[in-house]
């Protein structure tokens, strides 16, 4: 998995694209994810129109980053669920959990 | 063992998430072989993933020397693919439900009920040398 990052305005955008199945690649959006919710950016967005799919790990990384984010008052959405990734959170119910955009720039848009 | 190995629809590897993208590079180009569709392709990879996973951390409690082995069979109609750990095995029923309500924001103890959801059946055994989880998904 690659991981691409980026801040438009006070708003964090990560991009990871391939497989989120565990091992270091997963460590590497969960670290990154961290290291800018302890910087006290509370506006994130999560890309995953590149995700392929993902495991419970994946789903794990994105709990860990909302619970952390509310935590501190900010807010983590989702961005371009893919079918494979759509099909997961609904069958774990955590389509309920997140909030979820069908563009980067829709999910921009909800947190004015 | 300090690499993956792969011998014939095999494929075995220490245990260690180091090797997850190995296992999964290798069960894709089997399923693509066979002729899956990308999406069950997927389903299947998910998965096993999940499943390696579990070996890894609760079958051979991440000791690296412990061998992890994913092997893959089409059995009429079917893909079956069997992983294998050294450990002594657990209850395929005995995990909390993820989806309840108290579950929900866990970060963990989705694997297998994700494995239950995309596989068409799911069997485990477990012997003197190991366990043996089973995955069956019709193609």
């Amino acid at each position: 998995m690659k991981l691409n990052d980026r801040v438009q305005n006070d708003i964090v955008i990560l991009e990871p694209k391939g497989k989120i199945m565990g091992g270091p690649d997963a460590s590497l959006l969960h670290d990154k994810l961290h290291d800018y919710i302890e910087q006290d950016m509370k506006k994130v967005i999560i890309d995953l129109g590149k995700v392929d799919w993902m495991n419970s790990t994946g789903l794990g990384i994105l709990i860990s980053g909302l619970t952390t984010i509310r935590n501190n008052n900010g807010e983590l959405k989702l961005a371009n669920l893919t079918n494979k990734v759509q099909s997961l959170l609904t069958i774990t119910k955590l389509v309920s959990v997140f909030e979820a955009y069908d563009s980067i720039d829709e999910a921009i848009e909800s947190f004015k | 063992m300090e690499k993956p190995k792969i011998i014939d629809n095999t494929i075995m590897i220490p245990s260690s998430q180091d090797f997850l993208p190995d296992v999964d590079v290798f069960l894709e180009g089997v399923l693509r072989g066979l002729g899956v569709d990308e999406s069950t392709i997927a389903d299947i990879a998910i998965s096993v993933s999940e499943l390696v996973n579990n070996a890894i951390f609760h079958g051979n409690k991440t000791t690296r020397g412990k061998t992890i082995t994913v092997e893959i069979n089409k059995v009429n109609g079917s893909v079956k693919i069997a992983v294998t750990d050294e450990g002594g095995g657990f209850d395929l029923d005995e995990v909390e439900n993820p989806i309840d309500d108290n579950n929900l924001m866990k970060e963990v103890g989705r694997g297998l009920f994700i494995v239950k959801s995309l596989m068409d059946s799911v069997d485990k055994n477990t012997t003197g040398t190991g366990t043996t989880v089973v995955i069956t998904k019709d193609i």
